[in-house]
């Protein structure tokens, strides 16, 4: 499913955020992506969706070179790909229903499905009463959940999840992680950046562990 | 859910969320087509009434005296020498008695002491309809007055002159009217495209990485010219129309106005108007697009 090749990403004017990475997922993996603030995790997903170019190395999902897509093509291989970014990227002026609802209208899902959809998935995180809430007015937690129902809205191939748990409460986070299960299980890859320890120690799924931009480890969890 | 349908929702929205600045360019485009299309009305109408004008024009010679066959012969051949004309009439001094008598109707007895041939003979030339650019009709009477035994040309030189120029200065007016509006349109409707981009940057940027294509987050700003440019279009003939029953309703009767048959643009023109409405605000707002959204 993703394939990276001594993967490098640098900023000017000389900062390495990543550096050499090599490994690779396969489809339907839960992969936990792990290490300190800095590490480059962030940067390692967003180099995934193409939302950063690498410097060096060669990026392949599903068989394409990321890197090398225009156009439809990659507006096509994104509709495949959920993310919930760790500012969110929330619109803050719009409803939590239509935040959740934008993954959907670009891929021209019928407004019925799209209205089942939402209203499911805010039962599973809990949010059934803020289906018409401005997402400006919500909490931290609140607007967590919304970016990560956003994500898997659209049954998407591959979920990268940046942070999921980090202003959540134990209950929360376990109805987080189910929301993530369930789509793993449908038959989504995912790869969550995290350092909350709860939620990968407990695991069997693959875990890699970066140190300043750098592969530090790459383990089986713990179970 | 289709294209079409998505994004005619999320111009929709735009619109909505933009409205203030909407309604501002909308009423500049209203404003800008009533403008020129007044204007232009007045233009063509103009141009209506130099046509019946100088269809009714003709170049009067008088001659010192009255010509024999032989000489009208002679004078109709030097006039056909210049062009070819529609008529030519010789009126002798009896008959310019007669005309002018009948012209004065009941008070034609104040000719009962004059002799009947006090009045000049002349040649009555009702030139081509070819012939119709006051420069043209300068020339050709110039030519007559050289004709031997001619006396003097009349035409109405200063009324046709005054026109002539009069229609020209309108001309000018038109053009530049025109040129000045459509700038305006179009930089209103690029300018208000371009505060919705920046307003929605964010937005836009969202849309790019949830997997909107190209033309899904372009199409919207596009679909926000082109009803601009339409509603836009449509309001100013509204009131144009409006303003010109008003006057049609005012300064019927006998006047100047009679004179121009005043009347509203064909379908055609009306079609044509709003289609390069419609054209100008799609580049204005293509003009944004381009150079303002980064996708």
């Amino acid at each position: 499913m993703i394939e990276m090749i001594k993967v490098s990403r640098t900023y000017t004017p000389n900062i390495t955020a990543l550096s050499d990475i090599s490994f690779s997922i396969n489809t339907g993996e839960l992969f936990f992506l792990i290490g300190r603030s800095g590490a480059g995790k962030t940067t390692l997903l967003k180099l995934i969706c193409n939302m950063e170019t690498p410097s060096n190395g060669l990026i392949e999902v599903a068989g394409y070179n990321i890197n090398t897509l225009r156009g439809k093509d990659l507006a096509h291989l994104r509709q495949k790909i959920g993310v919930a970014y760790q500012d969110f990227k929330l619109l803050s002026d719009r409803t939590v229903a239509e935040n959740i609802a934008i993954a959907m209208e670009v891929s021209y899902k019928k407004p019925r499905a799209i209205k089942h959809r939402v209203r499911d998935l805010l039962d599973q995180l809990q949010l059934t009463d803020k289906h018409d809430t401005i997402t400006g007015e919500l909490s931290r937690g609140e607007q967590q959940r919304v970016a990560l129902a956003r994500s898997v809205a659209n049954s998407p191939r591959l979920i990268l999840i940046d942070e999921p748990t980090g202003n959540l409460d134990a209950s929360t986070t376990e109805r987080v992680m189910q929301v993530l299960t369930r789509s793993n299980k449908a038959g989504a890859t995912i790869i969550i950046a995290t350092h909350d320890a709860s939620i990968y120690q407990q695991d069997t799924h693959r875990i890699m562990e970066l140190r300043d931009g750098k592969i530090h480890s790459l383990t089986k969890g713990n179970r | 859910m289709n294209f079409w349908f998505a994004v005619f929702r999320q111009a929709g929205r735009n619109l909505r969320q933009t409205w203030t600045s909407q309604l501002m360019t909308f009423l500049t485009v209203s404003l800008s087509v009533l403008i020129f299309a007044f204007f232009y009305l007045i233009y063509t109408n103009m141009l209506g009434a130099g046509d019946r004008l100088s269809d009714d024009l003709r170049l009067i010679v008088y001659l010192e005296d009255e010509p024999g066959p032989q000489m009208q012969e002679q004078l109709r051949r030097k006039i056909e020498n210049f062009d070819d004309v529609e008529e030519i009439h010789f009126i002798s001094r009896e008959e310019a008695y007669k005309r002018f008598a009948r012209q004065l109707g009941d008070d034609s007895d104040v000719l009962a002491d004059m002799p009947e041939n006090f009045l000049p003979a002349s040649i009555e030339v009702l030139p081509l309809k070819s012939l119709r650019g006051y420069n043209q009709i300068k020339l050709f009477s110039e030519y007559l007055a050289n004709l031997p035994g001619t006396e003097k040309v009349q035409y109405g030189q200063e009324w046709v002159e005054r026109f002539y120029y009069f229609t020209r200065l309108l001309t000018i007016v038109v053009f530049l009217s025109g040129t000045l509006l459509i700038l305006t349109a179009t930089f209103m409707v690029a300018y208000t495209i371009r505060l919705t981009i920046m307003g929605r940057q964010d937005e836009l940027e969202l849309l790019k990485l949830v997997g909107a294509t190209n033309s899904y987050i372009r199409t919207p700003f596009l679909i926000e010219g082109i009803l601009q440019g339409f509603m836009g279009s449509i309001i100013g003939l509204f009131a144009l129309y409006g303003l010109f029953q008003w006057i049609s309703a005012h300064f019927t009767g006998p006047g100047l106005l009679n004179l121009f048959n005043f009347s509203f643009f064909p379908p055609i023109v009306i079609f044509l108007i709003i289609l390069s409405s419609i054209g100008l605000c799609s580049l204005g707002s293509y003009t944004s697009i381009r150079k303002f959204l980064r996708i």
